[in-house]
């Protein structure tokens, strides 16, 4: 076999090296999992607001009334934690990643080799709810709900090889119309003012 | 014998010998506590100085919050909640156990246990930073 030429050598070094590093800066250090970040206030602040009324129970329900009012089945819940959690699943179809898979297989196509990249097919919003009783008043109670969604792509083809269906993700919401919408609707549902921490 | 020959062959019977060694009978300590575990645990387990384990039990669960963790379950009378987390952009997964019981007449105490993508952490200085934000989730008064 005649030996690839030492530039040729390098160049493959470079390459996996270049890889590798791809994989160690995808996967996240363990202890940032657990540190605050100089977002985390602004989340707080984003996802909570405080009740003048001293019914934990009432919030509660209340809570539970306006995510089924959303379309929320209730999951979980426990009086004693003052926590619900619910989740709803619906299409998550977008027009952008499927106008993508068809010009990339169009393209794929010319190429003899059709290649169809996974997109978006479902989705779970889910709901965490938390109320606790403030430090210093007792007569007010805060409700803390944190949404997000899991998304499942649907299969795809790489040219020679299928790639199965079924790969997931979460992320985080932060987009504050949605938390507003919530709070609104749960002021009116309790008969109360919801204030900003 | 060609040394590249003897090399495969060398290769052959270490991947052989690898098939042999698994999927045996489980091992005799599976149960047994070891001193790397009493060590673990010792950073798993916190005291705070409060009566009201109910209360410390929520401040775990705001503090867990603040983290962007997803609680999943809570049971209040067992003091038990189990919480999640993606890493950014969906990759790695933080889940995690904690129980908060009576220690004693004035102390309450939390243990938490960490697994990341299934395996425990055993790295001391996650189970310190979690700390931190309970006692921060505690003792900071909110209005």
């Amino acid at each position: 076999m005649r030996k690839p030429p030492d530039r040729f050598r390098w160049l493959l070094l470079l390459i996996f090296g270049g890889l590798l590093s791809g994989c160690v800066q995808q996967m996240p250090k363990v202890e940032t999992f657990f540190e605050l970040t100089p977002q985390s206030a602004q989340h707080r602040a984003l996802q909570t607001r405080m009740f003048e009324t001293p019914d934990e129970k009432e919030l509660l329900s209340a809570s539970a009334a306006v995510l089924q009012d959303l379309g929320f089945q209730i999951e979980e819940s426990s009086t004693e934690v003052g926590m619900l959690r619910a989740a709803k699943e619906r299409g998550a179809r977008e027009y952008g990643q499927e106008i993508m898979q068809s010009f990339i297989f169009i393209l794929s196509i010319l190429g003899q080799n059709p290649v169809i990249i996974p997109v978006d097919v479902h989705q779970q919003i889910s709901a965490t709810l938390v109320t606790r009783r403030s430090e210093t008043d007792a007569s007010r109670f805060s409700v803390r709900i944190l949404f997000h969604r899991s998304v499942w792509k649907g299969d795809g083809n790489t040219g020679n090889q299928h790639i199965p269906p079924g790969q997931q993700s979460l992320e985080m919401i932060y987009d504050g119309k949605i938390y507003q919408q919530f709070f609104t609707k749960l002021s009116k549902s309790v008969f109360l003012e919801a204030h900003k921490i | 014998m060609n040394a590249r020959i003897r090399l495969l062959i060398l290769g052959l019977a270490l991947l052989l010998s690898a098939c042999v060694g698994g999927a045996q009978k489980p091992p005799k300590e599976l149960l047994s506590l070891t001193d790397a575990q009493m060590k673990i645990r010792s950073f798993q387990t916190r005291a705070f100085d409060a009566k009201d384990q109910n209360k410390v039990l929520r401040g775990v669960v705001a503090a867990l919050q603040d983290l962007g963790f997803i609680v999943e379950r809570a049971n209040g009378p067992m003091g038990l909640v189990t919480a999640g987390k993606f890493g950014p952009n969906g990759h790695g997964f933080v889940q995690l156990t904690v129980v908060v019981r009576a220690k004693g007449e004035q102390q309450t105490e939390v243990r938490v246990n960490a697994l990341f993508n299934t395996k425990p952490i055993e790295d001391p200085k996650v189970y310190q930073n979690f700390f931190i934000a309970v006692e921060r989730s505690l003792f900071i008064t909110r209005g």
